[in-house]
């Protein structure tokens, strides 16, 4: 599958509508059951699909709605991970959970996810996991000397499920990591587990480092300055950064420090309802391509899209895709 | 029939209880209330603290215009305050009578509205008149406002309570600044910035405290006073003349701050605001047999009181809407004399009360929450809610509330000093307003549904006694991080 020049991709989540979140809500709450569950998800699961592919999309996710949040999803899925399952009165809230031994090594279930995806559309795709030091800042850590040491142990697992997912098709994963910018001085070793989850996987690995966007808010503020010159060592192909809501200000590290990695930049504020124009986009476009030539240039959202509502979400996804359009015109492709 | 004592203090009104049920049973024995209506028959017994209120002794309420089945059952409401001991049995009968609509209670009521939501109800322009011609009010009245509150004087004017605050933002100033994440720029807001008192405490506060631990965090403040009136802004001034360099005078909608001050988005380290939630336009609702009705209402003044009015300000009776309107969009000026505009002001807010009838949610598609809440967010709340409950949505508020958060920093947070009702049951155990204070509305807040809005907007919201003085309903709610 070829894609053009500048391609378009979402960062993970899409628009989660209010009735599924009542639906979610419902199961916790055992007024509905996980296979009314599931087949709800796959309802919400395909017209996320669709959405994407009628905005315009050159790569699609799932829309991350079977995901009550970005840690649940997985905690719940990792062997070793003990849950309190009546800590949620919102299915968005966080469960309590904790480490009381080694984590094994063992299946995590992300591929049948995968395999609805790809099932489900012709375009290219793309699944996204959270990475292992922001997991290991939501597990109350009972065994590990160390939450390096934890992290670690969580990557080798997740490595294990990355290359299953290559095995059943991905070509494009995602690694979220925006705790990185909530705890700046764990960045070295952020990397170095980061480099172990990538060992050996053969796929276009980008990582996607934001501010937070729990509750639809920013959960710090700050420069990108921490990552470097750290993040240079990361054997990713591509970093995922948001500079829509933030201005364009830390595009200078990339003049500064010449990171090899392509850039996926953030061109939609997803914490803002106010929809941007195709020219806006297109402005944000050119102004990053003064330091990033375009073949090394993915255009995509600051972060997820999941607290916008469905009409906003795709009307800025719609101007995301005429955005690209306009400067790939410039360009002659 | 329900009776429902929403009071539970045993010395108010002792008698009226066993009254209520007495009469009731005679009037249903003698004829005067059928067995069916008997047996839909809501009374709800209150206590109104507020000496000036919106309500008559005895309150029928009707259910709003229907399709049939989801009419609300006939209810009552009976403040025991207001009930002249051997009166109950007259205003009973009467409020059963097939034509109470019609009798000799209702006759003569001169109307301001037609039924809606309080919110859009002409009290609040009163209230709106009463701020901003507030000097007008206080000439008239002899004394200032802040005598007329609790204490006689405001708690956002206590001086230890904004000291022990300045201390815990000057905490928050350092914790960032040792994590090297301390914008150059520190942005505190005010909303509702009276006189400008509280704002020049603060900042007083704040110098002498940041001089005395050499941090050199004042010179980066930036302070801004926010009200919806310039008069207001402009009044404020003198407050903060030694710190008028870091301070800025915006106008804006304290239910919209966000619209004013887009610019400033997840940058404002800490907002504050004293006595401003209680006093933004409010409705209320009831919840009933699983049920959400909007409760509707339409401002009078009395026949009786009509005819005092008219004679005292020379307007005749059929003509106070007019006048009133006119008093409202220009102040006491709107008739001739002056003085008889003032009369007029006093007198109609004096004597206005409020009908109501509730009105079934499904009637009323079109009817709309205010920010962060929806008809079924609403449902999960009250899922565990007493059932007959009414309480205040406290619209204003919320919707202040909801377009306030955005413009918090990451670790920003929001300080609002008022009454709280902080749990939704309190509504069944004690009035909470509207009542009248003065030339303004006096209305307690819905902390328990501010609670809930704001978890699903990101905060836990936590209520805190004011401990500054004895005796003192003001709570002092504060925002954290939610995780």
């Amino acid at each position: 599958m070829t894609l053009p020049i500048l391609p378009t991709t979402m960062v993970g989540s899409y628009s989660m509508p209010g009735w599924l979140e009542r639906l979610k809500t419902d199961y916790f709450a055992r007024r509905i059951s996980r296979h009314d569950l599931d087949e709800i998800h796959d309802a919400a699961v395909r017209s996320a699909i669709k959405d994407q592919e009628m905005a315009g999309l050159d790569i699609v996710t799932d829309g991350e709605l079977r995901r009550d949040n970005m840690i649940d999803y997985f905690v719940e899925r990792l062997p070793g991970i003990q849950i309190d399952r009546s800590s949620k009165k919102f299915y968005y809230d966080f469960y309590d959970s904790e480490v009381l031994g080694k984590i094994p090594m063992a299946a995590v279930g992300l591929v049948e996810d995968f395999r609805f995806l790809l099932a489900n559309t012709e375009r290219a795709a793309k699944i996204c996991i959270t990475g292992p030091h922001s997991l290991c800042k939501r597990v109350r850590n009972k065994h590990y000397p160390t939450e390096e040491a934890l992290a670690t142990d969580i990557a080798r697992v997740m490595n294990m499920e990355l290359k299953e997912l290559v095995k059943a098709g991905a070509r494009f994963i995602q690694i979220d990591e925006p705790y990185y910018s909530g705890f700046p001085e764990d960045i070295n070793w952020g990397v170095k587990v980061l480099n172990i989850l990538v060992e050996g996987v053969q796929a276009k690995i980008a990582v996607h480092i934001c501010y937070g966007n729990r509750y639809g808010k920013p959960s710090w503020e700050g420069s990108y300055r921490y990552l470097f010159p750290a993040i240079l060592e990361a054997k990713v192909n591509s970093l995922s950064l948001e500079f829509a809501r933030r201005g364009g200000e830390d595009l200078d590290l990339f003049r500064e420090f010449k990171p090899p990695f392509e850039l996926g930049a953030g061109v939609i504020d997803v914490k803002d309802n106010s929809v941007e124009t195709p020219d806006i986009v297109a402005e944000r476009i050119r102004k990053t391509m003064k330091v990033v030539p375009p073949e090394k240039l993915y255009v995509l959202p600051d972060c997820g899209l999941f607290h916008l509502p469905r009409d906003i979400a795709f009307a800025k996804l719609r101007a995301m895709v005429e955005g690209a359009r306009i400067v790939r015109k410039e360009l002659g492709k | 029939m329900n009776l429902h004592l929403n009071y539970t203090r045993r010395d108010s009104a002792p008698a009226t209880t066993s009254d209520v049920v007495e009469t009731v049973l005679s009037l249903l024995e003698e004829g005067h209330l059928q067995p069916a209506q008997f047996a839909r028959l809501q009374i709800h017994l209150d206590w109104l603290q507020y000496k000036h209120n919106f309500r008559e002794a005895i309150t029928v309420i009707q259910g709003g215009e229907s399709q049939g089945e989801n009419v609300a059952p006939m209810e009552i409401r009976i403040d025991s305050r207001q009930v002249a001991p051997g009166a109950l049995r007259d205003l009973l009968q009467k409020a059963f009578s097939p034509d109470f609509s019609e009798s000799t209670e209702t006759k003569g009521r001169i109307y301001f509205e037609d039924f809606r939501s309080f919110r859009t109800s002409i009290a609040w322009e009163f209230n709106r008149l009463y701020w901003t011609r507030l000097r007008d009010w206080e000439k008239a009245t002899g004394r200032s406002y802040e005598k007329a509150l609790p204490g006689g004087k405001s708690d956002g004017h206590d001086i230890q309570a904004v000291a022990h605050a300045v201390g815990d933002f000057w905490t928050l100033l350092k914790d960032l600044d040792s994590q090297n994440r301390l914008p150059a720029e520190i942005f505190i807001l005010e909303i509702g910035v009276g006189m400008g008192a509280h704002a020049g405490m603060w900042l007083d506060s704040f110098c002498t405290l940041d001089q005395s631990r050499g941090t050199h965090y004042y010179p980066r403040l930036r302070f801004l006073l926010g009200d919806y009136s310039l008069a207001t802004l402009e009044h404020s001034r003198p407050a903060v003349k030694k710190h008028i360099d870091l301070c800025s005078f915006i106008a804006l909608d304290a239910l919209d701050p966000i619209k004013t001050l887009s610019f400033l988005r997840h940058k404002v380290l800490h907002v504050h605001s004293t006595n401003m939630y209680d006093n933004l336009p409010d409705e209320e609702v009831v919840w009933r047999d699983n049920r959400i009705f909007w409760v509707q209402s339409r401002a009078y003044v009395p026949g009786a009181d009509a005819q005092q009015i008219s004679q005292a300000c020379d307007v005749a009776v059929a003509d106070i809407p007019k006048a009133v309107n006119r008093l409202l969009e220009i102040g006491p000026e709107a008739l001739p004399d002056r003085a008889k505009g003032m009369i007029l002001w006093m007198e109609v807010w004096k004597a206005m009360r409020t009908e109501e009838r509730l009105v079934d949610a499904v009637d009323m598609p079109d009817a709309t929450f205010p920010a962060g809440l929806s008809s079924a967010h609403m449902e999960d709340i009250l899922r565990n809610a007493p059932n007959d409950l009414r309480f205040h949505l406290s619209s204003g508020a919320l919707d202040s509330f909801r377009n306030t958060l955005p413009l918090l920093h990451p670790r920003g947070y929001l300080q609002v000093q008022d009454i709280f009702a902080t749990d939704l049951q309190d509504y069944s155990m004690g009035f909470h307003g509207p009542g009248k204070l003065d030339g303004s509305i006096v209305n307690w807040v819905n902390g328990a549904l501010l609670r809930e809005v704001a978890e699903r907007a990101g905060y836990d919201l936590h209520f805190a006694p004011f401990q500054y003085r004895t005796g003192s309903k003001t709570s002092v709610l504060y925002t954290t991080q939610r995780e």
